[in-house]
């Protein structure tokens, strides 16, 4: 029977360490056999000392508590993890924040709106032009600017001992527009020169036209308050955002505009 | 908000003072349930345990189980230790008429009060000179009653504490003694469970009870077919083997008679005594080369696999199913010697005696731990040759089965499921040659298209890094292999790419390189133009 095979050296391919097929053993007292090991014990001492099959699920909750040294893997964030379950609640809630304009998330609100400024606002494009330091250090507290984002790189790299790798805000690929947006983008490349904004994305056509203009007429209130929870660098909980809900309610500094409004269906309404 | 509770509430008077002091003694209670379910939790784990019930039942004091003792119960426990000590201390010194019985009585009073609870006043009788009075009714020629109920005490200390365990040192060399053939049944039994707690403490005192020679004497009470006796030896020594040192489990199998007898009891024996024996294989597999090459001559591996097909008791399935495991793992030899190329691959596939259709059994057991050990097996099993992975990927029960535990399953056995689906995959050219891996495309596609793909990119999303890695090697598979370049469409559309883009912000370099590296190539700038 012929099968399909696709013959691979993984070793050539850009250094990503492909699946490897290998058998893998434990000693005895590894812990991948802990749970076993511990099942043992309970089991022969169940019926000796009466332990009813709520107990046992109470013990072994308690047991799973006991051993989790797990903390968030998000750079700078920290947070102790009572389980591989609530992971993904705590990354919804702090991790989230994600950009109106272009849908990129950010696991703090503090870069999602260093992010914005430096992307989608024409007035910090401005000051940069006439040489103002503009990009900020992206370590909380450090406090120094950067006339372009070059040295702001540079400074990551020799102050703060960040890898090269922490592009952050890294345009090439760092997501993913849709087709008629790459389109665009390779005719306007042909026609004006480049430069480190990123491209504002198109929206999707069809049904979900109609929930931007429902979001789009956000009131007022909701947007300004949410804007001054942004300058105090509180994490707002209120205002976070499902990953699988990248339109949902956000907010978009008034200075921000559309690259395109040729389309009526824009999330902000002028002010 | 008020709420009714608050209503009632507004209508007590609360004397500050009073509140207060209520407020210490409430806190310490809390305290001490608090240490006493650790203390519990800690004891129930254990590899040790306490002896509660006589071998031959006669005795007319049923235990208690409380397991929340509160203060005063516990005071009242060690007063109670404190003067059975005093009362065999003063036995013991006596020499008149009768002092024979008296010592009996005063070991048996003693014993009832290190038997009557969960938490027996140990430190309590330790303290008052418990110790060396046990050691002097150890002596030989003593009588089989005095023997079995120091023996007894000895017991039950040993299965608290680590400080308490290792009180028992100067008693170890006569416990060992009284292992002897000579000894009667009760009495022999009764110090082999004293020794398999000592054995539980840890690989010290594992190690002090093997140059003393105990293998020997404990292997051999193994030998006869039945009785509680061949139960507790075989215990004791799951309990001396378990290494880290792998000589005492290559010592044991090489005790005359022994591997007649471990794959006698493995066949024949009851669940209860099978299940001991089998945690000896599961150590013996684990730990010595010579043990498992001498247990696969004598087709142990069947025996495993007959009673994982037919038995339900979860204590003896695990032991079972990690021995297999073991087994499997091994070298190519051990593995090949498993898989005899006629019966196994040319049978049919969901015959319910071999591997497949044990492993299939086992994934289907509501129990965690049978479910994770067992897709652990089955990942090794589709870690090996191609004509491996065909029997798996063949068999009608499992493959449905895999994908439904990738998405619905706990953690850890959803890891495991995904090293199988993984590993069936790719193969890897030739064992020597592992550098040169080959996908294989009909597996691929359509573990694919049946929905495989959710399951790993939820994977790469966890917070554990093993398994996010998992995630991304199988999406780099999905993203490279898929024909047609559909690949990237499928990963855009399980919100793949939003998964890799959370690693921008992770603090591991090699999945943050990895994910980037990974949305470069396929999602880069001329992603989505060609159709």
């Amino acid at each position: 029977m012929a099968m399909m095979v696709l013959d691979v050296d993984p070793k050539a391919d850009s250094g990503f360490p492909c699946w490897n097929p290998v058998r893998r053993r434990f000693a005895p007292e590894s812990p991948f056999f802990e749970s076993g090991n511990i099942e043992r014990e309970l089991l022969a001492k169940q019926i000796a000392l009466d332990l009813g099959e709520e107990e046992k699920h109470q013990l072994w909750r308690l047991l799973d508590e006991d051993c989790k040294d797990l903390f968030c893997p998000i750079v700078g964030c920290r947070a102790r993890l009572t389980s591989l379950e609530n992971f993904e609640n705590h990354y919804n809630s702090q991790h989230a924040a994600a950009c109106s304009v272009c849908y990129k998330v950010y696991p703090t609100s503090r870069l999602l709106s260093i992010h914005i400024s430096e992307a989608h606002d024409s007035f910090f494009q401005a000051k940069v032009a006439r040489g103002y330091p503009m990009y900020e250090c992206l370590v909380e507290g450090c406090g120094l600017k950067f006339k372009s984002y070059k040295s702001r790189q540079r400074h990551l790299v020799d102050k703060h001992n960040f890898p090269s790798s922490y592009d952050f805000f890294k345009n090439k690929a760092s997501h993913h527009p849709s087709k008629k947006a790459r389109e665009k983008k390779i005719h306007r490349k042909q026609a004006a020169t480049t430069d480190r904004r990123e491209e504002t994305e198109e929206e999707e056509e069809g049904t979900t036209s109609q929930k931007m203009d429902v979001e789009g007429e956000a009131s007022v209130d909701s947007l300004t308050s949410a804007l001054s929870n942004l300058t105090t660098g509180s994490t707002p909980s209120s205002v976070s955002f499902g990953r699988r809900n990248p339109r949902g309610l956000t907010f978009v500094p008034r200075s921000v505009h559309q690259r395109n409004t040729k389309k009526p269906e824009d999330s902000t309404p002028p002010p | 908000m008020s709420t009714m509770a608050e209503d009632g509430f507004a209508s007590h008077k609360r004397d500050p003072v009073k509140s207060s002091v209520g407020g210490v003694a409430s806190q310490k209670r809390r305290q001490h349930a608090v240490a006493v379910r650790k203390e519990r939790r800690e004891s129930l784990v254990r590899a040790k345990r306490l002896c509660r019930v006589g071998s031959s039942g006669d005795d007319a004091d049923t235990p208690l189980n409380n397991a929340m003792m509160v203060d005063e119960e516990e005071s009242v426990l060690d007063a109670q230790a404190a003067a059975a000590v005093e009362e065999l201390k003063s036995a013991v010194a006596n020499q008149g008429k009768g002092a024979m019985q008296k010592v009996v009585g005063a070991l048996r009073e003693l014993r009832r009060v290190l038997s009557r609870t969960e938490f027996p006043p140990i430190e309590a009788a330790l303290e008052a000179g418990a110790m060396p009075l046990l050691v002097h009714c150890l002596a030989f020629g003593s009588p089989d009653e005095q023997l079995l109920e120091a023996a007894w005490c000895l017991t039950n200390i040993a299965a608290g504490k680590p400080e308490e365990t290792k009180a028992l040192v100067p008693a170890l060399p006569l416990l060992i003694a009284h292992l002897g053939e000579k000894s009667s049944s009760p009495v022999a039994e009764q110090c082999a469970w004293a020794l398999g707690n000592v054995a539980g403490e840890g690989e010290e005192l594992r190690n002090v009870l093997l140059s003393q020679g105990v293998l020997l004497p404990l292997a051999r009470m193994m030998l006869p077919s039945k009785g509680s006796t061949v139960r507790t030896a075989a215990w004791a020594l799951s309990n001396l083997i378990k290494g880290p040192d792998p000589k005492a489990a290559t010592n044991l199998i090489r005790v005359d008679g022994i591997l007649d007898a471990i794959t006698r009891h493995l066949r024949k024996a009851d669940e209860e005594l099978a299940t001991e024996v089998a945690w000896i294989t599961v150590y013996l597999s684990a730990l010595s080369n010579l043990a498992t090459a001498m247990l696969v001559k004598s087709n142990v591996h069947e025996l495993l696999l007959h009673r994982l097909a037919t038995s339900t008791s979860l204590q003896l399935l695990i032991p079972l199913l990690r021995s297999l495991g073991n087994l499997v793992a091994g070298d190519s030899q051990t593995t090949s010697a498993i898989f005899m190329p006629g019966q196994e691959i040319t049978g049919k596939c969901d015959n319910k005696y071999n591997i497949i259709g044990v492993l299939t059994k086992c994934l289907k057991s509501e129990h965690r731990v049978l479910k994770k050990e067992a897709a652990w097996v089955l990942s090794n099993v589709a870690a090996g040759s191609v004509e491996h992975k065909q029997l798996i990927y063949k068999s009608e029960a499992v493959i449905p089965l895999l994908l439904h535990l990738l998405s619905t399953a706990a953690f850890d056995v959803r890891k495991e499921v995904a090293y199988t689906i993984g590993n069936l995959c790719v193969a890897a050219a030739s064992e020597q040659d592992s550098g040169r891996l080959s996908l294989i495309l009909d597996h691929l596609v359509f573990l694919v298209e049946k929905g495989c793909l959710p399951g790993f990119i939820d994977l790469i999303r966890s917070a554990d890094t093993e398994a996010a890695k998992l995630g991304l090697q199988f999406m780099e598979m999905v993203l490279r292999g898929m024909p047609n370049g559909e690949g990237p469409k499928l990963v855009e559309r399980e919100d793949g790419i939003e998964a890799m883009e959370r690693f921008q912000f992770h603090e591991n370099e090699d999945l943050r390189n990895m994910a980037n590296g990974l949305v470069d190539r396929y999602f880069g700038e001329d992603y989505g133009l060609d159709r």
